[in-house]
């Protein structure tokens, strides 16, 4: 890795701070703008218990003050205690539910990605023959369904029909079918990635050049053709990661898997104010951190690119 | 690809045989919601919190079945549950309890009448701020607040303490039918002090020392809370149920999912659309169970429904409106829950002194019981006589047989499924004689606070009682009350001087013409709540009662029921009317 590169990642990692410090304010600011509050409940306590509780928890101060406080907090770490569930630290509810998504996104993200170019590549080799159009249907198929539909069909079939799997995420088997659910869409949509930037770059000149110069097929599909049509994958690879990390909250509810999506969303409609500030960094960090890596992979795999 | 299908098919049911079937030796898996907020036994407020902390703490009374099945208040940590006795100057009630012997906390120290002197006081303080602290309300020397959050009794304590280890002595501010309920009501278990001085000590099955059947053996958040049983507990040898496994889910397609392959034994919710379907397969198993807590729609009282109007016209055109929904429908075809249709506000499950039902003594009309006739074959009539009324006050086109110039309101309610196919029924139904009603709905925190401060002309509402005495249903409507989403003595309606309330045929010397909200209402509320009598108590909610629905500000629509579905191998469960989940005594075949 030359200078420029790594001054490039340094700009991109301040350049990354920065923007978590605008979504935090924004977040901060927009989140006590909204009606509501989070020791509103069906049966109101007294007002006088209700001021003692926002004096507990520093919400009786200015909000401009609040905001700095939070600011010196989040540099240290420290998330605060949840308002809601409480005795819990935000932190350690936070790393809870990471965990599982974690291992859901992941596990996910790499069968998406094996299976994505395995099957994307298969298909571009055999173009219009029936390995293909069968790929291509299904994927279709795949990329349309929206995840709701497609992971209450596998919990009836699975869980109900078959009895093979159970129907809740506490244990590892339970995480098979959210983990499939997940994986089928990013996955479908590798496989149509892949296949079409393997068709350009099988067709270009240098691909002939090998083929002229007698290069064997395995070493020109794995040596020179899936290397160059994997650029655009690697652009996809980052935020989905992120997405299928962060975006799970339909397959966790579907599947009473207890990952963060949950947490997030409960934390909204609580007004759980740390919560939603802790959740929503870790997210933002996520996303942002993925989105630096794919670009920096992106040069690592085509060496043309240039960063600036 | 195909045989790769069916190599992965096969490696999952070699890796996993039945595993989605649940194991008679790990206990019995049941599930009633999500993660509890708290099982603090003075922070909960939720009915499936109850549930687990009932299983986990022992007060001094509990729910149990006696032995023809029949639900009963008994006994736990006490040895008995004394009489009161009552000052005749002050009127005042002192009970005192004397502890069992052999009392302990699941890491083997003694419980003492300390503990509960501090976990009643740590409930009822100010500086905890529990949903519930105003269940202590009753015991002398509670903390009273003014709006302003000024102490009014500030040099008054909670009227409770420990004569010595194990005689508990509390005087409560005057008689009341429900005190041994409220004895077996988790806000009123016993916390220690050591083991409390932690906040986080709810949240961890190791700082989690209880005194009840069970302790906490495992607790993934979101996902499982494992009981196992307390070996410290006086009691353990009845306990038939070594193990209890409550899931934590909130989606009742995972719900059913589960229930339907074996897994889960109980579950404590099902998807609407699947219930009658599930009524017909599942005959046994599918349960419905009575809920106190009504379902209903509530007014603005500051609404201006007609313009130049009096207040008493007002509540006239709300009740006539009232008479327009037909209560049988809502529930055969949109709730479909087996819910009861409601004509009054107390809800089904309350009881007069002499064991009849409150309900069934509400109203004061002939021939059918509460305040309208809510019977399949009166809708018509109903509806008709609701036009009449409406006739004196609008301009009514006898062609299109609607009314031309209702003003235009709004139905406020928050996103769900269910209050939405409610709220289209109530705005067709009003569509029908001319009224434009539109909907609106709001997230539920943002629609809380918009009820709560008045900024709607008509929401959707609904009560569930904490305790079995109609004051819960009624003191919620005082001025001050920080529920009283009708509005009543507020803005508007604070200066109007309408009602009246003449108590001296009960040895009262009240007798008010004329009178605001305050004046009036407020002063029953006080009334009732100093009565000893109870049959004078009982009659004078009732007319508290008849005085909230003549403001027609209230319209029920139907009495809760809550559902569930357990398996036929389980015996030996209960449920309280509260809602409560005993599964303690269960035994799985």
């Amino acid at each position: 890795m030359n200078s420029k590169t790594l001054l490039y990642i340094l700009k991109r990692i301040l350049l990354a701070i920065l923007t978590i410090w605008i979504v935090i304010t924004i977040t901060f600011f927009v989140m006590h703008a909204i009606p509501g509050g989070p020791f509103l409940s069906e049966k109101a306590i007294t007002p006088s218990a209700q001021a003692a509780l926002e004096a507990k928890y520093g919400l009786d101060k200015p909000l401009a003050q609040q905001y700095f406080t939070y600011l010196k907090d989040v540099l240290r770490f420290d998330f605060g205690p949840s308002l809601k569930m409480r005795g819990q630290m935000v932190t350690d509810i936070i790393i809870d539910g990471l965990k599982t998504s974690a291992v859901l996104g992941l596990v996910g993200a790499v069968l998406a990605g094996v299976f994505g170019i395995v099957l994307g590549s298969v298909a571009a080799l055999r173009r219009n023959k029936l390995v293909d159009k069968i790929i291509m249907v299904v994927t279709t198929a795949f990329v349309s369904m929206p995840s709701f539909i497609m992971g209450s069909l596998l919990l009836v079939l699975f869980t109900v029909t078959w009895m093979i799997l159970p129907a809740n995420g506490t244990t590892w088997q339970g995480l098979i079918l959210p983990i499939i659910t997940l994986s089928l869409y990013p996955m479908a949509y590798i496989t149509r990635l892949t296949r079409s930037s393997m068709l350009d770059v099988l067709g270009q000149d240098y691909i002939r050049t090998a083929k002229a110069k007698g290069v064997s097929p395995v070493k020109i599909i794995f040596g020179h053709a899936l290397k160059n049509s994997l650029i655009p994958v690697i652009t996809y690879f980052g935020p989905m990661l992120a997405y299928i990390v962060t975006g799970s909250l339909v397959v966790e509810k579907i599947f009473a898997v207890p990952g963060i999506g949950r947490a997030f969303i409960n934390s909204i409609t609580n007004r759980d104010y740390p919560m939603v500030m802790g959740t929503t960094i870790v997210l933002a960090v996520l996303i942002v951190v993925m989105n630096l890596v794919s670009d920096i992979l992106y040069k690592v795999v085509d060496p043309r690119i240039n960063l600036e | 690809m195909k045989k790769f299908l069916v190599l992965f098919l096969a490696l999952i049911m070699v890796v996993l045989p039945l595993s989605a079937c649940g194991d008679k030796n790990d206990g019995l898996s049941v599930c009633l919601s999500s993660e509890p907020d708290t099982l603090d036994p003075a922070l909960n407020s939720a009915v499936d919190g109850a549930t687990l902390i009932s299983h986990l703490f022992s007060g001094l009374a509990k729910w149990a079945q006696d032995e023809n099945g029949k639900l009963v208040i008994v006994p736990d940590a006490a040895k008995e549950l004394v009489e009161g006795v009552v000052d005749a100057t002050t009127g005042k009630v002192t009970y005192t309890y004397t502890l069992r012997d052999g009392l302990k906390w699941s890491d083997g120290k003694d419980v003492t009448a300390a503990d509960f002197v501090f976990a009643w006081k740590r409930a009822s303080s100010e500086e905890l701020g529990a949903d519930y602290a105003y269940m202590f309300e009753v015991v002398d020397g509670c903390p009273r607040y003014d709006d302003a959050g000024k102490r009014l009794n500030p040099n008054e304590e909670l009227n409770v303490e420990a004569v010595d280890a194990k005689t508990l002595k509390v005087t409560l501010a005057n008689a009341i039918s429900y005190w041994n309920e409220l004895l077996a009501f988790p806000t009123y278990f016993p916390v220690r002090e050591d083991v409390v001085s932690k906040e986080s000590w709810a949240t961890k099955p190791k700082t989690y020392i209880c005194n009840g059947p069970y302790t906490i053996s495992k607790w993934k958040h979101n996902s499982v809370i494992v009981l196992k049983k307390n070996k410290n507990y006086i009691d353990a040898d009845k306990i038939t149920m070594d193990r209890i496994n409550f899931y934590l889910s909130d989606d009742a397609n995972n719900m059913l999912a589960n229930f339907k392959n074996g897994t889960w034994k109980l579950i404590d919710d099902v998807p609407t659309a699947e219930i009658a379907a599930l009524k017909t397969q599942y005959p046994n198993e599918f349960k419905v169970a009575g809920q106190i807590g009504t379902y209903y729609v509530c007014w603005n009282i500051n609404e201006d429904i007609l313009p130049n109007g009096t207040e008493e016209q007002r509540a006239e055109i709300r009740n006539a409106i009232s008479l327009l929904f037909d209560r049988n429908h809502i529930v055969d075809a949109i709730a479909q829950g087996g819910q009861v249709p409601a004509s009054s506000f107390v809800a089904m499950g309350m009881t007069n002194p002499d064991g009849t039902e409150f309900y069934k003594t509400a109203g004061h009309n002939d021939g059918f019981i509460g305040y309208y006739d809510v019977s399949a074959t009166a809708y018509e009539s109903n509806f008709a006589a609701a036009v009449e009324t409406l006739k004196k006050y609008y301009t009514y086109d006898a062609t299109t047989g609607k009314f031309t110039n209702f003003p235009t309101m709004t139905y406020l309610y928050n996103t769900s499924e269910g209050h939405k196919a409610i709220g289209e029924y109530l705005q067709a139904q009003l569509a029908k004689i001319g009224i434009t009603m539109n909907l609106e709905n709001q997230e539920w925190n943002t629609f809380l606070n918009t009820r709560k401060d008045g900024h709607y002309s008509i929401a959707r509402n609904g009560w569930l009682a904490d305790y079995n005495d109609p004051i819960c249903f009624l003191d919620m409507w005082t001025t001050s009350s920080g529920n009283n989403d009708v509005q009543f003595g507020k803005g508007a309606h604070a200066g109007a001087a309408i009602y009246s309330l003449d108590l001296t045929a009960l040895g009262y010397n009240i007798n008010v013409t004329n009178g605001t909200w305050a004046q009036t209402y407020d002063v029953l509320i006080a009334t009732i709540k100093s009565c000893t009598d109870n049959t004078k108590r009982y009659q004078l909610m009732h007319i508290a009662e008849d005085m909230l629905m003549s403001t027609g500000c209230i319209c029920p629509l139907y009495y809760y029921t809550d559902l569930y579905m357990i398996s036929d191998k389980v015996e030996g469960f209960y449920s309280n009317p509260l809602g409560y989940k005993y599964f303690m005594y269960c035994t799985v075949k």
